[in-house]
């Protein structure tokens, strides 16, 4: 099955300055492809060259080398957007319009019957949880509800493939759970979603795949399990009322533990010591659980390794370059 | 084509929701409260003045419309973003300009349309109120429908200038299009003047590129007919004819040269 | 204070403020009058090509403006009162700008030659820039019989130059679209000069203007007319029936003889003034119809 969304050597140099204007590199040879029905999370930290990727694919900028193909057709097809969605990050849209009006206006450009734009906007409108206020001018909306808007405007031609750029910015943490939920139910009908994400933990709610951008250049892909940097290194044991003597004789087995406040403390498990039993121990001890969770790298980690091996790199190739 | 015209009816609807039709109750109190002072101050010359006037106002309001809306067509998109969801959708970017100037040329049309009727409603009332003996020594008759020409003229230099304007949105900010468009426009107005620059100047090469200058800039003196137009005198078809052909042709250089720098352009 | 009270506070002090700008404007003015005369006397720009560039594709426009400030400034200055001196010396100035931006401003010839021509101090009397602006009308507009019938009529009445006048009677009376009463017209003025009957057919066809003001010129010049033929006839029957020796001229001496059946008036219904020793009959110097017009054959007398 040929993959739905091939991208071949994708390089962008923007150029910068005014009179002796230099090149550049913003990103930096990107190669991946996407298959049917997955949900790809495109990670990375701020600026790695995200957006950059997700407007190439939009067309809205053009690729100094490299190209790419979706559902099969090159960029620039216009009329593989029929069968596209596209969520910019931070949307903006016509504040004059209202989001039923806006809604319309973009299913004018799908080439939508009335009767069937209606029913589309209505539908769609209903999906982003947005009642009452769909006639009110977007002037007034907050950003969370423009985020929604967003959402909507790209599922309105129920689209194979949906671009998401930073879906889940802007939200307060019931939208975020309304974002995931959405795309999971995209998944479950068979679309693919390709959505970015400096978050790790919406791409590991939501992806089968996973590739992480730093400094414009291709770090890492590939499940996200599988990925070295992200495997869990230990864990968090947060627990209550745990009495002196007791923290004592559990202190050797922890890496680490931190006073919270009275009683309550902090514990870094290693890796190799199961959490499960120093937690039957503690509850035993008449402590009580109050949170349990993995620790892993983040992508900042993630990235200001990345960084410094890559200018590291760099600065090699730099010298090859010299030598030649 | 819908794509078109969807673009085009969403400018409209901005450019009405941003209050541009207030101007058309200027105009009209314009018009009326001049209709009734003129006649105290001007010897009888109200019915022309008011026709001037008129015909002015209508040129100026409609450029500043063309201008300051013009210059925000692509350049507002782009600054907001809201041209990133757009061009996602199958919309070519030469539709995406197309569609922008189909929309404010609509909205000049509908506007310099409400103008029309209004400045004929007007002059059919002034000219009713007058005798017989008094309408008879007028150069041409009040509501006189050889302004129809006089405000076809206007309506296509209005239709050149929003091609200016919507020319320099697609490279340039708000602020420097504006400058530009208008001083191509008045440029424009002295364009004739470069044709006679060599009785003023010597040099072969001044001369040679005022009369570049004059062949490449857009003449926009030739769409005022109003002076013929108020004293009665002929405008011929063919004049109108050539004029328009020369602003099809013009309109077509410039949205052909905004399609093409906008094609390329990357939205960083 | 609840924030609509402070609302109310702030709109009310302004509107307050913008009166007091109104009522220092007043104060101020009455404290230091402002001539108006000032005003008007500023003729921004005084190059006509110059004031056609600055009016970009507005200068149909501008032109009625500057018509508008010509009139004003005519009438203004004509009806200055006694003491301040007229003066009209813009007057040609601002008719060359209003011609110059709009060439066909058909009226602005016409009635600028009249204003130009009128003898101080109903205005400027200059004849010679009536001419010169009527010139100019007929280099915009060669079809314009009027102007030809305006330039000879300058001539006739100011200039009384009576083969001027007829020359451009003639050459109006040329054009395909004069009027037919135009040949007769310049052949009565050549062959008569100064004669009442081509003086009353001139003013006849200005009765029937479409402007008042220039209906009550050409009646007030008609009953000047007739005051000349009545004062002519009147000295005929003065001489006729002279007063018996030793006794002076006198109206109450003709109507007790039975020669008058009342005193003679004048078109205004003033009487007129008979000279006790020659008998010469006068306008009265109460008579609206003063100054009476220069007339070859009473002059000759």
């Amino acid at each position: 099955m040929p993959p739905v969304i091939r991208i071949d050597e994708l390089t962008k140099d923007y150029k910068v300055g005014f009179w002796r204007s230099r090149p550049y590199r913003a990103l930096d040879r990107l190669s991946l492809e996407i298959a049917e029905g997955e949900v790809f999370g495109f990670l990375g930290p701020n600026g790695a060259g995200k957006t950059t990727t997700l407007k190439l694919l939009m067309q809205l900028i053009f690729p100094t080398r490299g190209g790419a193909e979706i559902l099969g057709r090159p960029l620039g097809d216009v009329q593989a957007r029929q069968r596209i969605g596209f969520l910019p990050e931070n949307p903006s849209f016509y504040d004059y319009l209202t989001a039923e009006e806006l809604l319309n206006y973009f299913g004018q450009l799908f080439g939508y019957a009335p009767a069937e734009r209606g029913r589309r906007v209505a539908a769609l409108l209903d999906r982003v949880g947005i009642g009452a206020e769909r006639r009110l001018q977007l002037r007034k909306f907050s950003k969370g509800m423009i985020q929604r808007v967003g959402i909507a405007q790209a599922l309105l031609n129920d689209p194979e493939v949906i671009f998401l750029d930073e879906p889940m910015s802007g939200l307060d943490p019931l939208g975020r759970r309304d974002v995931r939920n959405l795309i999971l139910e995209l998944r479950d009908q068979g679309r693919t979603v390709f959505f970015s994400s400096h978050i790790l933990a919406d791409a590991e709610a939501l992806c089968s795949r996973v590739a992480v951008v730093a400094n414009g250049r291709l770090a890492a892909a590939g499940r996200l399990s599988e990925i070295l940097a992200f495997q869990v290194r230990g864990w968090d044991l947060v627990m209550d009322t745990i009495r002196p003597d007791v923290l004592e004789r559990v202190r050797p087995v922890v890496r680490r533990a931190t006073e919270i406040s009275a009683g309550r403390y902090s514990l870094e498990v290693p890796l190799e010591q199961p959490p499960d039993r120093l937690l039957a121990e503690l509850v035993a001890e008449g402590a009580t659980l109050v949170s349990l969770t993995p620790i892993r790298d983040t992508l900042e980690d993630f990235f200001v390794r990345r960084v410094a091996e890559a200018g590291a790199g760099a600065r090699a190739e730099e010298a090859a370059r010299a030598r030649d | 084509m819908h794509a078109i015209r969807s673009v085009a009816v969403n400018v409209f609807k901005e450019s009405v929701r941003d209050r541009v039709p207030y101007n058309l109750v200027l105009f009209a109190v314009l018009l009326i409260s001049s209709s009734y002072l003129l006649g105290q101050l001007t010897a009888g010359q109200d019915v022309k003045i008011v026709k001037d006037l008129g015909l002015s106002a209508t040129a100026v309001f409609g450029l500043f419309i063309a201008v300051f809306i013009g210059i925000g067509l692509v350049s507002k998109e782009v600054e907001r973003r809201s041209i990133y969801p757009l061009l996602a959708k199958p919309v070519s970017r030469p539709q995406f300009i197309a569609g922008k100037y189909a929309g404010l040329v609509l909205t000049l049309a509908v506007n310099v349309a409400v103008m029309t009727i209004a400045l004929y409603v007007v002059l059919g009332y002034m000219s009713w109120m007058e005798p017989a003996a008094v309408r008879a020594s007028w150069d041409a008759p009040g509501p006189d429908p050889r302004l129809l020409k006089a405000i076809a003229l206007i309506f296509l230099e209005l239709m050149l200038v929003t091609a200016i304007a919507l020319f320099f949105s697609t490279f340039s900010g708000p602020l420097l299009s504006a400058a530009l468009t208008l001083g191509l426009y008045i440029v424009g107005q002295f364009n004739a003047d470069l044709k006679n620059f060599d009785r003023v100047v010597n040099s072969k090469t001044a001369i040679w590129l005022a009369r570049g200058a004059y062949h490449v800039l857009p003449d926009l003196s030739a769409f005022d007919v109003k002076t013929q137009v108020v004293h009665g005198l002929p405008v011929s078809s063919g004049y109108m004819l050539a004029t328009t052909g020369y602003a099809a042709v013009y309109i077509a250089a410039l949205l052909l040269g905004a399609v093409a720098i906008f094609s390329r352009r990357d939205f960083k | 204070m609840t924030a609509t009270a402070r609302h109310a506070a702030l709109v009310a002090a302004a509107c307050a403020a913008l009166g007091a700008a109104v009522a220092l404007q007043l104060a101020r003015d009455r404290w230091y009058p402002r001539s108006d005369i000032q005003a008007a006397e500023i003729l921004y720009v005084r190059s006509p090509a110059a004031m056609q560039r600055l009016a970009l594709d507005h200068d149909s426009l501008l032109a009625d403006v500057y018509w508008i400030r010509a009139v004003q400034y005519y009438g203004g200055n004509r009806l200055a009162p006694q003491l301040r001196k007229h003066h009209y010396e813009l007057l040609y100035p601002m008719l060359d700008i209003t011609t110059s931006l709009d060439p066909h401003f058909n009226i602005a010839y016409r009635f600028g030659a009249i204003f130009l021509s009128e003898e101080y101090p109903g205005g400027p009397g200059r004849s010679d820039q009536a001419i010169a602006l009527l010139r100019k009308g007929l280099a915009a507009r060669p079809d314009k019989w009027q102007y030809y019938l305006d330039a000879g009529f300058v001539n006739y009445f100011h200039l009384h130059d009576y083969r001027a006048a007829a020359d451009w009677f003639s050459r109006g009376a040329r054009l395909p679209n004069a009027p037919n009463w135009m040949p007769p017209l310049a052949a009565a003025t050549l062959a008569k000069g100064n004669d009442r009957a081509s003086s009353r057919f001139l003013w006849r066809q200005l009765l029937d203007s479409d402007q008042a003001w220039l209906r009550n010129a050409a009646t007030r010049a008609l009953q000047q007319l007739d005051a000349l033929d009545q004062m002519d006839r009147l000295e005929e029957i003065v001489r006729r029936y002279p007063p018996p020796m030793g006794q002076p001229h006198s109206w109450i001496g003709l109507i007790r003889r039975g020669v008058l059946a009342g005193l003679p008036v004048d078109p205004t219904r003033t009487p007129y003034d008979i000279d006790p020793e020659t008998g010469r009959v006068a306008l009265s110097p109460s008579s609206s119809l003063n100054p009476m017009p220069f007339d070859t054959a009473r002059q000759a007398r």
